[in-house]
């Protein structure tokens, strides 16, 4: 598409009655709800944001290719050839569905016993690679039921995972291995979490649990590659990303083979040769104008506004009385943010902190992530929660995809968030129904 | 990925047995282990890919769907290397690449039942005839409309091609690029088959006057949608998706219109050919046809038993076309030269196009003309409406082989440009005389 043509487009769309009033969020509730810019994109952005969807959507070309030079570099090892292969529509993943079926949108996070990365496998287990270059074999989950007794008798029966590996290229993984199971999360609002000063998300903080509600929120430290400081982590699934742009440019190395920038080496490990010797393009593949392109892009993706539904303020109030806001938060405000001015200085409803939290053992992975433990998590975004599975394709839920409704999502809750969960359980059924729809206007 | 030594022999057997001759592979796939992995070269996206994947490989367990994503012409340099590059089965909507590649010798005999699969939509021979490659679904071409667009401009839904060249919709109709949009060329062929050549041309530049250029094929929908645009001319999965996700718009196929196919084959060398085997079954497989339904893909389907589950609204192409049958090879031969008469006649000339029609239509909407100004008036649409190369030199294939070989022959891309500026200096000429004539016309 020409920059005119994009243009026209999203100014169209702009253009449209379905424009929202705080500029940052859209009406849409429909297939492609996930996928719409914000209200509030300036028109000098159009171009960009239509190249970065472009970016996002593409499959990734091994090289070399004659006919899209600038699109090539795939792998030589990789999960998928694209982003919109694992957040698909921009939504979220889905966990392999027995033994029989291997993980397509989401993966498997690898580091030896010390905690660096796996001396074979790398950082992450990339089952796909390029003609000639071995995969490095499949990942794929086992499920027990767990049945789990509501104060009231209901029985819910969740699923436990199992996480088994086959056709490993280089040989077992060894002893005391550390692994985590990550579910694509979905991908829109992120700009206005990019947004959030670190002084607003450290308001709720509090490591130490000084005001002794149970609740202690614990910023990561991680490493920023732009900058050279160690900045707050509030991307990734344990906080594991300071920005966006380098989350971005993460993924595409982790997940696409792609090196950009901001990670320049291939992600091949001293015992796979072949990888190593591949050809390739010499250069970091994405460019920096490509990383800029789609990093506006997720940065502009609009969040889905609230929907409305019987009884969702006596859910929401609930919510709180319960304990859950005290992690997902609802509101923060965002500060400066020069990449994309529209984002500045908004009040915003993402029901997150971003900050880590102990939540127990039966959702631990046992792997540390920066300042992440084994058992903490970064509280999740519940924006856009409702509108999960609206594509069709089921919904899931938790890092690892384990919960199929949002029911066994709170229920699977331990640690910092245990007697939120136990609170939960102890609801008259009306009551967690009534929760459970004001989750659905999120 | 080291293979097992026990899957080491079988597959070198079922190499050897499978290297024996065509008769295996058209007979019933006998009950024997598949190879670990099955290599795709494709350009499908990925909402479609994806969903084969996990089909195919749910069905199969054990095998592995390795996709290699390839353009046309990467996908060709890569096929026709010693072993197609590893490749085991070429599954793409790329409508020359499978006869140049079965000529070529990259494909082996591909049987399969005629009776599910008919390999053509009435007249139109959609599968190899020397039974190498298959259709594996069809794509047609349509109108998308945003009715609230047009409603709020009081006009009525175009009915037909024809239709968009009115005035009404002067810059208000999406028209994808020849040279830029992948669908396109053979939607103007498609076109000039139907009309002719010169009414079809006439018509295409009429069009043209109220186009709004379009350079990527989703972006036809997309336009429409937005309202940008009332109606644009698009190929049908576009738009039937953006309608299965809820946007406002609609999708309407002519009375005649062209369904082109996308096949899929199995490499004549393929490294796993019990496995390609069981995947060209899967996707031609009333369940594989039946993916093709997906709001996400909107694909249509070449076995016709699968239409009786279809949702609800699609057309059912075996059931469409009346008499019209898209010549599949007389438009691969003029491929290259309707893209670049396309650029000489529409392209490079949209503003230019868009007033000389403006002019056009007003002088025929004034009331009242004397038969001296109605004759300038018809000299002049006829002059807009010229083509500079005669049906007769289109038809004759010199000419379009010529087109179709400058892309490798700088000897035959020389000939070509001087030909391409003959064209826009006659071009040039007959616009300005059609202008002159509705100039005069004037009461």
């Amino acid at each position: 598409m020409t920059r005119g043509a994009a243009t026209v487009l999203l100014l169209a769309l702009l253009a449209g009655p379905a424009a929202a009033q705080d500029g940052v969020t859209v009406p849409s509730a429909g297939r492609d709800a996930l996928g719409q810019p914000i209200p509030a994109l300036a028109p000098e952005h159009h171009d960009a944001f239509a190249h970065g969807r472009s970016l996002f959507r593409q499959a990734w070309l091994i090289t070399p290719s004659a006919e899209q030079p600038e699109l090539d570099g795939l792998g030589p090892v990789f999960n998928r050839l694209s982003c919109v292969a694992c957040h698909v529509k921009n939504g979220r993943g889905a966990p392999p569905d027995g033994e029989n079926d291997v993980m397509r949108t989401t993966l498997v996070r690898l580091s030896a016993p010390d905690g660096t990365p796996h001396p074979a496998y790398g950082e992450q287990l990339n089952p796909d690679s390029i003609p000639g270059v071995p995969g490095e074999g499949k990942a794929t989950l086992v499920w027990t039921p767990v049945p789990v007794t509501l104060d009231d008798g209901t029985v819910v029966e969740l699923r436990r995972p199992t996480l088994r590996f086959r056709d490993l290229a280089f040989g077992p993984l060894g002893d005391g291995v550390l692994t985590s199971v990550r579910m694509a999360p979905p991908v829109h609002g992120l700009g206005l979490l990019d947004a959030v000063p670190e002084s607003v998300i450290l308001e709720a903080a509090d490591p130490g649990d000084h005001d002794g509600d149970g609740i202690s929120g614990r910023p990561n430290r991680i490493h920023d590659v732009a900058s050279g400081q160690t900045l707050i982590g509030r991307f990734g699934l344990k906080a594991n990303q300071t920005t966006l742009r380098q989350q971005i440019a993460g993924a595409f190395l982790g997940d696409i083979g792609i090196t950009s920038p901001l990670f320049p080496g291939e992600n091949c490990t001293g015992v796979q040769t072949a990888c190593a010797a591949a050809a390739n393009r010499g250069e970091p593949e994405l460019t920096a104008a490509q990383l800029d392109a789609i990093t506006l892009y997720s940065a502009a993706l609009a969040v889905p506004a609230r929907r409305t539904a019987p009884g969702a303020e006596e859910g929401e109030a609930l919510f709180t009385a319960i304990g859950c806001a005290a992690c997902h938060r609802p509101t923060l405000t965002t500060g400066p943010y020069p990449a994309l001015p529209e984002l500045a200085g908004r009040t915003i409803h993402p029901f997150t902190d971003l900050l880590l939290h102990d939540m127990g053992p039966d959702l631990a992975d046992g792997r540390p992530d920066g300042l992440a433990g084994g058992s903490d998590w970064r509280t999740p975004p519940l924006w856009g929660l409702g509108l999960a599975g609206v594509a069709g394709d089921g919904a899931f839920y938790l890092h690892d995809g384990r919960a199929r409704t949002v029911a066994e999502a709170i229920l699977w809750h331990g640690g910092e968030a245990a007697a939120s969960r136990a609170r939960f359980g102890a609801l008259p059924a009306a009551a967690r129904d009534t929760l459970l729809a004001f989750l659905r206007t999120l | 990925m080291p293979v097992p030594f026990r899957r080491r022999v079988l597959a070198t057997t079922l190499t050897f047995l499978a290297g024996a001759g065509a008769l295996w592979l058209a007979g019933p796939s006998p009950a024997r282990a598949l190879e670990d992995q099955v290599v795709v070269v494709t350009s499908y996206p990925e909402e479609m890919t994806g969903r084969y994947e996990q089909a195919f490989e749910r069905a199969n367990p054990g095998v592995d769907l390795r996709i290699v994503w390839k353009h046309a012409r990467d996908a060709q340099t890569l096929l026709t290397t010693p072993g197609h590059g590893g490749a085991d089965v070429y599954w793409t909507p790329s409508l020359g690449s499978f006869p140049a590649l079965r000529d070529a010798g990259v494909f082996r005999p591909l049987a399969v039942d005629r009776a599910a699969l008919p390999g053509r939509i009435g007249a139109e021979v959609i599968s190899d005839p020397q039974s190498t490659y298959e259709a594996f679904e069809v794509a047609g071409y349509g109108i998308v409309t945003n009715p609230a667009a047009l409603a709020a401009r009081g006009l009525t839904p175009p009915a037909g091609w024809q239709d968009l060249a009115q005035p009404r919709f002067a810059g208000l109709v999406s028209l994808p690029i020849a040279s830029q949009v992948g669908f396109s060329p053979a939607l103007y062929e498609s076109l000039l088959q139907d009309a002719g050549w010169d009414a079809g041309w006439a018509m295409i530049g009429e069009i043209a006057g109220n186009a709004r250029p379009i350079t990527s094929g989703g972006q036809v929908a997309d336009s429409v949608q937005t309202g940008a645009a009332v109606a644009g001319l698009t190929i049908d999965f576009f738009a039937r998706s953006a309608i299965a996700n809820g946007q406002p718009v609609a999708f309407a196929y002519p009375p005649r219109t062209a369904f082109v196919p996308a096949q899929v084959a199995i490499t004549a060398q393929a490294p796993h050919p019990d496995a390609a085997r069981a995947f060209v079954d899967f996707v031609l497989s009333a369940e594989g046809q039946s993916l093709l339904f997906h709001p996400d893909v909107r694909r249509l389907p070449v076995r016709p038993d699968v239409y009786a589950a279809a949702p609800a609204g699609q057309v059912n192409p075996f059931a469409h076309n009346g008499d019209f049958a898209y010549d599949i090879p007389l438009g691969l031969a003029r491929t290259a030269l309707v893209v670049a008469l396309f650029d000489r006649v529409v392209t490079e000339r949209l503003a230019d196009t868009a007033a000389l029609w403006q002019a056009i239509h007003a002088a025929e909407a004034a009331p009242d003309p004397t038969p001296e100004r109605a004759a300038l008036i018809a000299r002049a649409r006829a002059l807009a409406g010229w083509v500079p190369v005669p049906a007769g030199d289109a038809a004759d294939p010199a000419l379009p082989a010529l087109f179709a070989s400058r892309r490798t022959d700088p000897d035959a891309d020389a000939r070509a440009k001087a030909l391409e500026a003959t064209w826009n200096e006659q071009l040039t000429a007959t616009r300005a005389e059609a202008l002159a004539l509705i100039r005069q016309a004037a009461p």
